[in-house]
């Protein structure tokens, strides 16, 4: 039911916007009408590769000309018609994406767009070398509809608003579904959606096969309806701009973002282009772009985004009078000294053998050996710069180790990738949180449980029963924007425990929280011991310690010093030697 | 029927304001209602982006046409209705060109014909509309692929690309001989790879070398912008040939080839240079290059303003302070007169009319296009349209050949 109503909205649109393309007769305004519908879906290819993974691409012109030019080409010399060559444009647009997508996507942020921003320039330059600087679509005057060659310019519009609206329902159900979160989650934060479980490579690649598919339809559609390919006009820098424009105008990352966009640029720079024009040629240009740029400035997401956070402020001032009183943490149990309740068993569950790292000359980790057994909880300490988290990276595949070896339940893991070591069942905080922050805490959460869940229902229950164990069900729906430092930390936890891990890596999870706050996160980390967790926590944060953890490990320069219990530890001198120099160990002996 | 009693209801309007005195608007509301007016020609030519200038250019001749016409009388199987000339910008990409086409015959429905659009890609964009709105459109541009989709309704006035090399090149291979004394035997092929070079060089290649006795000795293709023209003049330098071909289409690239040529000391006719296109000889040229550099240079165009045509030249140096007349200038001019003639053919005003006239026309020789008649073939190409060779001399680039044409002898620079 909830499905069915999301796409509603589209589907009115489009049947609204075709019942003023019928009313429509001058020529002009149905060319207009239907170039809209062609780069809004164009945009909404744009976006769906680079407006939900947030790897921008300067050359989505390449997918769009291969379509127009396979269209144009396959009616030139092999007189097939438009109808089969569209998909057949889309089919190569497809592979052409998967095989730019495999060497780009090595690359990343601002190096990734300007690599995109190559191929459709290279492109260009073959077509040019082939010979087809002007290709014209042979004129059908016998068999035109067969040729896709309507003597109606309204057929055009409405074969144009099918495919929009098409694209427009692909896109929702993607959005909803584990590859909208995948991608989602890769642009707010690739590593952390690597540690989450997620194959960021082969999301990315099928982002980008499917964005291809769809970009070279519809230019094979705009060859259609332009009549005439040029490189220049399918390959060219303009048209790249052009799906980046209407969308960044619109809003990025949504399904209307391209669309709002399109519906407003693409009549604005016509109407300049004919009104402004002809009175002083070339102003069309400057006001166009003073328009884009303004709207920029004052929507840097789009105007999506902007129209929807002024409505949800409203909503906001109005429901805050009822959601104060409701405490946040209000399920989570309090502090019960000790965990003297678990029994930590013999088994071993994770393994670290001979464990080394060095950046350059620097050891970051050198020979580090120990063993995390079933049901405990063990705390690695030492003073900055020790290489705990840099451990902690070589333990769920951030890094690659130099050498020794990671076992997780005896097989040696070391070295792979990070989404693979969280199947295996290490989940991750990180020190410096990494949250999707346009995302509410729930679907913050989901993105973590999909390593485990089969279905999107199942990652649903999985991450609202994590929600619930850490307390913040009350707030599972707000934007993770909005939360404090504590419920953002709590989050993480939820985050990590939703793919149900057998051993979680906490990294310093109570940094940055006051007394009281941190008593609540070390109860949670508590009852999740309680609940048959094993757990490895980096902290600085001493008292909570030696009350939270069953054995200590300790490094310092890279090195295990010493590992025992608490109270063993943190009367050890090296260790405190380590923490606060010489002249202290001193005193401590005495 | 609404129509005519509205005009009838607006008559005797005027016959009253006539009764209350205001006697000029009155008769000019009579006139109107006698004849038609004016009739609409339209001009669909880049006049914002990077095709402004020739765009603006053209733009002029069309102004001059109109102008000369009125002033002779408009229209004389049409009672004297003078031209109008109704200008749409086509801007500078495909995609506007075919929308800008989409506005005209939208807009303009009582358009009876157009000439435009420039660049072949434009135009080809341009008339998939106008043919289909069944406009007939004269253009300028010299694609083989325009008149080659068995369009009904496009007059081509230039010779084609292909037309204009096998014109060309044998009549500068004889312009040689008489001038040297010998027959160039090498020649060296620079170009960029825009649709009208590309089109040239096939014709070269395929078939004009070896009919010339030609052997090419360096090819290069660049794609424009040329950012430097070293390592293409150097193959030239070590190759010596008799003749360069030097086929630019952007003004920049022109310029940077030329003074490459100068400074590596092959200017001045030491090596023999020609060009296909008009870019080597518009007057941009010599805000960019000195009058030594480019002296000697010749081009072999569709169409330039040449011997009879004095009097134009005169006045467009005086009314836009253009130095000289290039093919947008006389063509685009022509073009209006061509147009005139279709209308007193037709006899009408109306689009479909105009098109059969200009497919039957048989007017004689043609006065503003070089060679031929006017008179276009079942593909809608001029017959026995010729072209112009332009050769600079002492700064201004000025037509030597055909001789009926020629302005000027043509020298043939020595190679020492």
């Amino acid at each position: 039911m909830l499905r069915m109503r999301s796409f509603l909205p589209p589907l009115l649109f489009t049947i609204a916007y075709a019942v003023v393309s019928l009313g429509v007769t001058n020529s002009y305004y149905q060319l207009i009408l239907t170039l809209v519908p062609v780069w809004a879906v164009f945009g909404l290819s744009w976006n769906l590769l680079s407006g939900y993974t947030g790897l921008i691409s300067f050359g989505h012109a390449a997918f769009f000309g291969i379509g127009a030019y396979a269209t144009a080409l396959g009616q030139i010399y092999f007189d097939i018609s438009p109808w089969l060559l569209i998909p057949v444009a889309a089919m190569l647009g497809g592979i052409a994406g998967l095989l730019i997508g495999f060497p780009t996507f090595r690359l990343q942020g601002h190096y990734f767009a300007l690599a995109m921003l190559a191929y459709p320039l290279a492109i260009l330059y073959v077509f040019e070398w082939l010979g087809f600087q002007e290709v014209t679509l042979p004129i059908k005057r016998d068999a035109p509809i067969a040729y896709m060659q309507f003597a109606d310019p309204r057929l055009y519009t409405l074969l144009g608003l099918a495919i929009m609206l098409a694209t427009i329902v692909l896109t929702q159900v993607i959005e909803r579904s584990r590859f909208g979160m995948a991608l989602l989650a890769i642009k707010q934060n690739e590593a952390a959606a690597e540690a989450a479980g997620i194959d960021t490579l082969a999301w990315k690649l099928r982002a980008i096969t499917l964005s291809g598919a769809i970009a070279a339809a519809i230019g094979g559609f705009y060859a259609q309806v332009l009549l005439v390919v040029t490189p220049a006009s399918v390959f060219g820098m303009l048209v790249s701009a052009q799906a980046l424009t209407v969308v960044m105008f619109g809003g990025v990352g949504t399904v209307w973002g391209p669309v709002i966009g399109s519906v407003i640029l693409i009549p604005l720079a016509e109407i300049l282009h004919a009104e402004a024009g002809a009175r002083i040629p070339g102003i069309q240009g400057v006001i166009f772009g003073l328009a884009i740029v303004c709207v920029i400035l004052l929507a840097p997401e789009g105007l999506f985004w902007k129209l929807r956070d002024l409505l949800r402020k409203r909503d906001v001032s109005k429901a805050t009078v009822n959601d104060a009183p409701e405490a946040t943490a209000a399920k989570v149990t309090t502090l019960k000294p000790g965990s003297q309740q678990r029994a930590a068993t013999g088994e071993v569950v994770l393994e670290v053998r001979n464990l080394s790292r060095s950046f350059g000359g620097l050891k970051a980790v050198q020979d580090v050996s120990f063993k995390l057994h079933k049901n405990e909880i063990l705390g690695i300490i030492g003073p900055n710069g020790a290489g705990k988290t840099t451990l902690f990276n070589l333990l769920n595949g951030f890094l690659k180790p130099n050498q020794g070896e990671v076992l997780i339940d005896g097989r040696n893991m070391s070295g792979q990738r990070p989404h693979t070591i969280c199947e295996a069942g290490i989940g991750r905080t990180f020190q410096v949180m990494r949250p999707f922050l346009r995302m509410s805490i729930l679907d913050n959460v989901v993105v973590g449980a999909y390593v485990r869940a089969r279905s999107d229902g199942e990652a649903r229950k999985l991450a609202a029963d994590a929600v619930a164990r850490v307390g913040l069900s009350a707030v599972a729906d707000r934007v993770a924007g909005e939360l404090s430092t504590k419920e953002l930390r709590l989050m993480e936890l939820a985050r990590a425990i939703a793919g149900q891990p057998r051993i979680l890596l906490l990294d310093e999870t109570l940094a940055g929280l006051g007394h009281g706050e941190a008593d609540e996160v070390v109860a949670v980390i508590q009852q999740l011991a309680r609940d048959g967790m094993t757990i490895a926590i980096i902290e600085h944060t001493m008292q909570a310690m030696v009350r939270l953890v069953d054995r200590f490990l300790v490094l310092d320069h890279g090195a295990v010093i010493t590992e025992g219990l608490p109270e063993v530890v943190t009367r050890d001198s090296r260790v405190i030697e380590a923490y606060l120099g010489k002249k202290w160990a001193g005193h401590a002996a005495n | 029927m609404n129509k005519t009693s509205k005009g009838k209801t607006s008559k005797g309007l005027t016959r009253r304001t006539v009764l209350s005195g205001a006697a000029a608007v009155g008769l000019a509301g009579v006139a109107r209602a006698q004849t038609p007016a004016e009739v609409k020609v339209g001009l669909i030519v880049p006049l914002s982006g990077i095709y402004t200038r020739p765009g603006q250019v053209m733009k002029m001749g069309a102004e001059m046409g109109i102008e000369h016409i009125n002033a002779q009388g408009g229209i004389k199987a049409l009672g004297g209705a003078k031209l109008k000339l109704v200008v749409i910008d086509c801007g500078d990409t495909t995609e506007k060109a075919k929308n800008a086409a989409q506005r005209m015959v939208a807009q303009e429905p009582d358009l009876v014909a157009a000439t435009g659009a420039y660049l072949s890609s434009f135009t080809l964009a341009v008339t998939e509309v106008t043919e289909r709105a069944e406009l007939p459109v004269l253009t300028l541009s010299y694609s083989d692929l325009l008149t080659d989709r068995g369009f009904k309704y496009i007059f081509q006035t230039a010779a084609t690309a292909s037309r204009q090399s096998e014109l060309g090149l044998p009549t500068l291979i004889k312009l040689a001989e008489n001038a040297s004394g010998k027959k160039p035997k090498t020649v060296a092929m620079l170009m960029d790879n825009t649709a009208t070079s590309v089109a040239t060089a096939k014709a070269l290649k395929e078939k004009l070398f070896a009919q010339e006795g030609l052997q090419l000795v360096v090819e290069e293709v660049w794609t424009p912008p040329l950012s430097d023209a070293t390592p293409l003049i150097q193959k030239v330098r070590s190759a010596k040939p008799d003749l360069l071909l030097f086929m630019p289409n952007a003004v920049s690239d022109a310029k940077l080839g030329l003074e490459k040529i100068s400074e590596f000391g092959l200017g001045q006719g030491k090596i023999p240079t020609v060009s296909f296109s008009i870019t080597i000889a518009e007057p941009d040229m010599l805000q960019s290059v000195s009058p030594e550099t480019v002296q000697g240079i010749m081009t072999i165009v569709a169409n330039w303003g040449s011997k009879g045509h004095e009097a134009l030249i005169a006045e467009l140096k005086a009314k836009y302070k253009e130095p000289w007349m290039t093919q947008n200038v006389i063509s685009t001019y022509g073009d209006m007169w061509l147009m005139k003639e279709a209308l007193e053919k037709a006899g009408k005003a109306d689009r479909n009319s105009v098109a059969q006239a200009f497919r039957t026309l048989d007017a004689g020789p043609s006065k503003y296009y070089p060679g031929g008649q006017l008179k276009f073939d079942e593909k809608g190409r001029r017959v026995g349209a010729g072209v112009v060779i332009v050769q600079w001399q002492s700064g201004v680039p000025v037509t030597v050949y055909p001789p009926e044409l020629a302005q000027s002898q043509p020298f043939w620079p020595k190679k020492s």
